[in-house]
């Protein structure tokens, strides 16, 4: 007969191991693209997932063990609670940084063919 | 082996993986050209510290931790929406 809480701690240790392994991938990516608007393609990786799949291992592992007592349920639900805020928090965090820096010219696009945003801004068909 | 060994074993395994990835962020940090690059640098920092925090709860079997990671997440958010308002119209508030 298998433990079921065998069951919740190895699939919630192989789910924080490859969240910190995406972590490791997104940091050098954060460090070595080029530029402003290839770097957030390397947050995303690190913020789904490096940030929401370790939060739901860790939630997991905490419901799966008994040696934390009787506060684990209220750890594995405000892990979860992180989890699904963060899902829904950060791109929007994400994609209002990246229209502030498109319409403010913080972040110059300089490898540049084809920028239908600004000619649609100097068109002012939006705003 | 025992579960409790089992689990703090594991995450003890990771927490040098998150220390080199925090460190490389902040470099981004310290270095970031211009200002939109340290405020998602200063994200992913956040973001990756609050899973830090809950892998640390775990080990330490200490649950007081656990509410200080929604704290910084919800924080790393509004540091997003108070730049970007920044950015777009060169003053703060409403």
């Amino acid at each position: 007969m298998i433990d079921m809480n065998w069951v919740l701690v190895i699939i919630g240790e192989t789910m924080v191991i490859w969240g910190a392994i995406c972590n490791l991938i997104a940091s050098i990516g954060l460090l070595r693209f080029p530029n402003f608007y290839v770097r957030l393609h390397a947050l995303t990786v690190g913020t789904i997932w490096g940030a929401f799949v370790p939060l739901i291992g860790v939630g997991l592992i905490a419901a799966g063990s008994e040696f934390l007592g009787d506060y684990r349920w209220f750890m594995a639900g405000a892990a979860f609670v992180t989890a699904t805020l963060l899902l829904f928090l950060a791109p929007v965090g994400s994609h209002a940084i990246a229209r502030a820096a498109h319409k403010s010219k913080a972040a110059i696009v300089y490898p540049k063919v084809v920028d239908k945003l600004e000619e649609d801004r100097e068109k002012g068909e939006i705003r | 082996m025992d579960l409790e060994t089992h689990v703090t074993t594991v995450l003890s395994a990771a927490i040098p993986i998150f220390t080199v990835s925090i460190i490389l962020y902040s470099i981004r940090f310290f270095k970031g050209p211009t200002i939109p690059d340290m405020v998602i640098s200063v994200d992913a920092i956040s973001y990756a510290m609050a899973v830090f925090l809950t892998v640390l709860a775990v080990i330490f079997k200490s649950p007081i931790l656990i509410p200080c990671a929604i704290v910084l997440m919800l924080w790393a958010y509004a540091l997003d929406i108070y730049v970007a308002k920044y950015l777009e119209a060169k003053e703060y508030g409403d």
